[in-house]
């Protein structure tokens, strides 16, 4: 009933954070107590990174680039690769969902994005924070979760966390975000993007608690050369659990 | 404004009598995409299939699935529909979609305003000439360019960034209900004479697609005027959105169907006993959506087949739920009609016993709740409708 | 699909002039500390700390939330009178949404949320669960269960009670993601509407 007014007060609070970007705006948090070290022997299951990649014209029109798809394709192995060096622990892809798999996994990931918009919105944004989370921010708690569910999900039985890549961009396409996140890690495949948007969260998988969030609303901004995209994919991971990206 | 009226003007008066012959191409074939633009379009529409199909709109029911599938493909023949892949999601709108890479979507408002195969085949026929046109492809590259800026408008807005609302919507519209892409009136005109070709070379009545026109604006035009508007927004109806001008298209459609295809069967009957299961649960989308005048239309326009139990049932919670005192009257009246026809109706009894009640039969409307309890004791809302008993009421 | 997107940009350019007058914080709802409600004299006590979010739905309408209405959404509606719609209309001439009627009987409340919702969101998949009598407010009055994927594409459950007291409906809902947060968050909405009462309400 309300999405549409609640929608709104999102937008504002993007637009608000990208005018003043440095309003002490948090982007992102971890939950209370966890810690990752680099090369603990835990697993990093990565959701679905499909492949898409196009440009945007100056009218703002995503255009599919086959070419650069299949391109993409191929370098998807060494990005992951490169990734998995960077990210510090080891990283497994998901298995391809089917039928109610595949149902399953959509719903969390709809759920993923409804649960970054909510942290954005009432805990990250300063000016729009539900009382309660203003408490928590206080008090250094960051206590979100998924529900044990996603123990359930394709892949999960093999891995200890689940990173979470979700994107809404004009395309509908979240496979699109984990490429260029992937791609930009990896050989500078010149994906260009008008995206706004971008969540990266690192999920407990037995539980369902979100270790960690960067929930970035304002990650916007036309990133054409290679180097704006290098700073994007920093900016997606950065201070990645056990990393050494954000350095 | 007056220049495209002329040209559309010529364009169609012209082929007059050709237009009585008119049959589809010869089929190309399985196709491939070409160029870089297709490729990447075709990626695009995989990857947007595979969410579709994970969709929880999408209704997944075999039987009524291959059903759409064999109106289609008695369309516009096996050669050509066989690489279809049919989805049908529970949306109460009026559209039907296919995409560049053979993936067609029809939206469940669809149902309720076809009567028959015939007019189901001229609905996705005419979808299908798009596909076989590759018009997506065209109507990708001009939006590109920019010259088809104020067709484009609403779908650029809704990427204006910050408005997640908008993006919401698009994330949706374009994932799970496709690229609903809009044509241009040439691109409609095109489709629209494909679709015609289609069931003039098919086994269906032809003329079902300048009927299936006329009912779609004759909604609108009910719907409008119930709400006291003094114009329908055809904008509201995507097939009409962007098409030729109304009164050109129903004479188009009529003139170029084969004259000779008018004695066919247009497969009322296989239609509405293929959906027999499923009529009464998309009748139940229409009427909650508070748009009486529509919703009355559509139950009278599917009851030129005759009426049915599940007709009048829909029409009595149409009217029992716009709530006047002579609403109540004739719903009671639509219920007893139901009944008439399937006494064990128990959900027609539910609304006749309520609308009873509300125009001061309490005696009447108790003896149609028991019979309702009788016929479905196992309803969701049993234990109230108990306590609107009698025996139950003296606590 | 226009149809929707036109809806849609109604909707936002509503909410835009909503937006565009001084926005007021987010109110705390203290645990075991009685507030009255949606501009009502109904009156809830909660077991916990709940937000009441600043904007409402409606005139006669207040939501609060745990952690963001789109994961855990308590509305109120205090007190709509007949020919009243139980939410603000995008548009009363072009969308118009059903209207709580003085013929409405407890048994069609159901149908009025199920109308309202499939209305304002073009939803088709709502299913009414289970509707059973109760009482709410001190009064006789009916308690239903429902389920409806919404527009971002998630499943959400949904609990309410209701009751008509002196002509006017009172009504709790709680709105959740059938994943994980209904069930997390059912137990203190529940204690809401427990909780709720009404001064006069219970005179029968």
């Amino acid at each position: 009933m309300k999405h549409i007014l609640r929608a709104l007060a999102l937008a504002m609070c993007v637009t608000l954070f990208a005018a003043a970007p440095a309003s002490g705006q948090e982007r992102s948090a971890t939950k209370q107590g966890f810690e990752l070290a680099p090369k603990s022997g835990k697993k990093i299951l990565v959701f679905r990174p499909s492949v898409q990649v196009g440009s945007q014209s100056t009218g703002g029109m995503f255009e599919p680039n086959g070419e650069w798809t299949d391109s993409a394709k191929r370098n998807l192995q060494v990005a992951l690769e490169k990734l998995q060096t960077k990210l510090g622990n080891e990283i497994v892809v998901a298995p391809e969902a089917y039928g109610e798999d595949a149902q399953k996994l959509a719903e969390h990931m709809a759920l993923f994005a409804a649960v970054s918009d909510a942290v954005i919105e009432y805990q990250f944004f300063r000016g729009n924070r539900l009382p309660t989370k203003k408490r928590d921010n206080k008090e250094d708690v960051f206590d979100w979760s998924l529900g044990a569910g996603v123990a359930d999900l394709p892949g999960a039985k093999d891995a200890d966390y689940g990173l979470f890549l979700y994107n809404r961009d004009a395309y509908g396409s979240t496979g699109r975000k984990v490429l260029q996140v992937l791609a930009m890690l990896g050989p500078g495949i010149p994906v260009k993007s008008g995206e706004h948007q971008g969540y990266a969260g690192l999920v407990d998988l037995k539980t369902g608690d979100i270790l960690w969030l960067n929930a970035d609303a304002a990650m916007g901004g036309d990133v054409r050369e290679a180097e704006g995209a290098d700073k994007r994919a920093a900016q997606l991971l950065e201070d990645f659990p056990g990393s050494d990206l954000g350095q | 404004m007056r220049a495209l009226l002329a040209i559309a003007a010529t364009l169609w008066a012209a082929p007059h009598a050709a237009a009585q012959q008119m049959l589809p191409p010869p089929y190309q074939g399985v196709y491939q995409p070409q160029g870089v633009d297709e490729i990447g379009l075709w990626r695009e529409d995989d990857e947007a299939e595979k969410e579709l199909a994970a969709s929880p709109l999408v209704i997944r029911d075999e039987a009524l699935t291959a059903y759409v599938k064999h109106v289609l493909c008695e369309t516009v023949g096996d050669d050509r529909c066989n690489s279809v892949r049919v989805y049908i999601i529970r949306e109460p709108t009026f559209n039907a979609s296919m995409s560049p890479n053979g993936t067609m979507r029809v939206l469940s408002g669809l149902f309720l305003r076809v009567r028959n195969e015939a007019e189901l085949g001229a609905v996705l026929g005419h979808e299908f000439g798009h596909f076989e046109s590759r018009h997506t492809l065209q109507a990708f590259r001009s939006r590109r360019t920019g010259s088809d800026v104020l067709a484009w408008g609403a779908l650029l807005a809704g990427m204006a960034p910050g408005y997640r609302t908008m993006r919401t919507y698009q994330d949706l519209q374009l994932s799970v209900y496709g690229s609903l892409f809009r044509h241009s009136r040439d691109q409609e005109r095109e489709a629209d004479r494909l679709g015609v070709a289609y069931l003039n070379r098919s086994a269906l009545r032809p003329q079902a697609a300048g009927d299936m026109w006329q009912h779609v604006m004759a909604e609108a035009e009910s719907s409008a005027s119930v709400r006291g508007l003094k114009k329908p927004n055809f904008n509201a109806i995507a097939f009409t959105a962007s098409h030729p001008p109304n009164g050109e298209r129903a004479a188009y459609l009529t003139e170029l169907a084969a004259s000779d295809g008018d004695a066919r069967d247009d497969g009322a009957a296989r239609y509405r006993e293929a959906l027999a299961t499923w009529m009464p649960v998309f009748l139940d989308d229409q009427i909650k959506l508070n748009d009486f005048g529509a919703s009355d239309y559509l139950i009278q326009n599917l009851a030129q087949n005759g009426w049915t139990d599940t007709l009048w049932l829909a029409r009595g919670n149409l009217y029992r739920t716009r709530g006047t005192q002579r609403d109540f009257i004739a719903a009671a009246q639509f219920y007893q009609n139901a009944l008439a026809l399937n006494p064990a109706l128990g959900e027609a009894y539910r609304g006749l016993g309520l609308s009873l009640i509300k125009t001061a039969r309490r005696t009447e409307g108790q003896a149609a709740l028991k019979h309702y309890l009788q016929l479905s004791p196992d309803a969701s809302d049993a234990a109230m409708i108990r306590l609107m008993l009698p025996e139950e009421n003296s606590q | 699909m226009t149809h929707r997107m036109f809806r849609t940009l109604t909707g936002a350019v509503a909410a835009m002039a909503l937006l565009a007058t001084p926005a007021l914080a987010h109110r705390l709802r203290t645990a075991k500390e009685a507030a009255t409600v949606a501009g009502s004299d109904m009156s809830v006590t909660p077991d916990r700390d709940w937000n009441r979010l600043s904007m409402a739905p409606g005139k006669h309408a207040e939501t609060w939330t745990l952690d963001g209405e789109q994961l855990n959404d308590v509305t109120f509606y205090g007190g709509i009178a007949p020919d009243e719609p139980l939410v603000r209309e995008r548009s009363k001439k072009r969308d118009p949404l059903p209207k709580f009627l003085q013929s409405t009987l407890l048994v069609e409340i159901p149908e009025l949320l199920e109308g309202t919702y499939r209305t304002q969101k073009n939803i088709a998949s709502f299913e009414l669960l289970s509707t059973e009598p109760t009482n709410f407010l001190g009064n006789k009055g009916v308690r239903f269960t429902y389920r409806y994927t919404d527009d971002d594409a998630l499943t959400r459950n949904g609990e309410a009670r209701a009751a008509i007291v002196g002509g006017k409906l009172y009504m709790i809902t709680f709105d959740a993601p059938r994943l994980y947060y209904f069930d997390k968050s059912i137990e203190p909405a529940r204690a809401l509407m427990t909780s709720a009462t009404l001064p006069g309400g219970g005179a029968h």
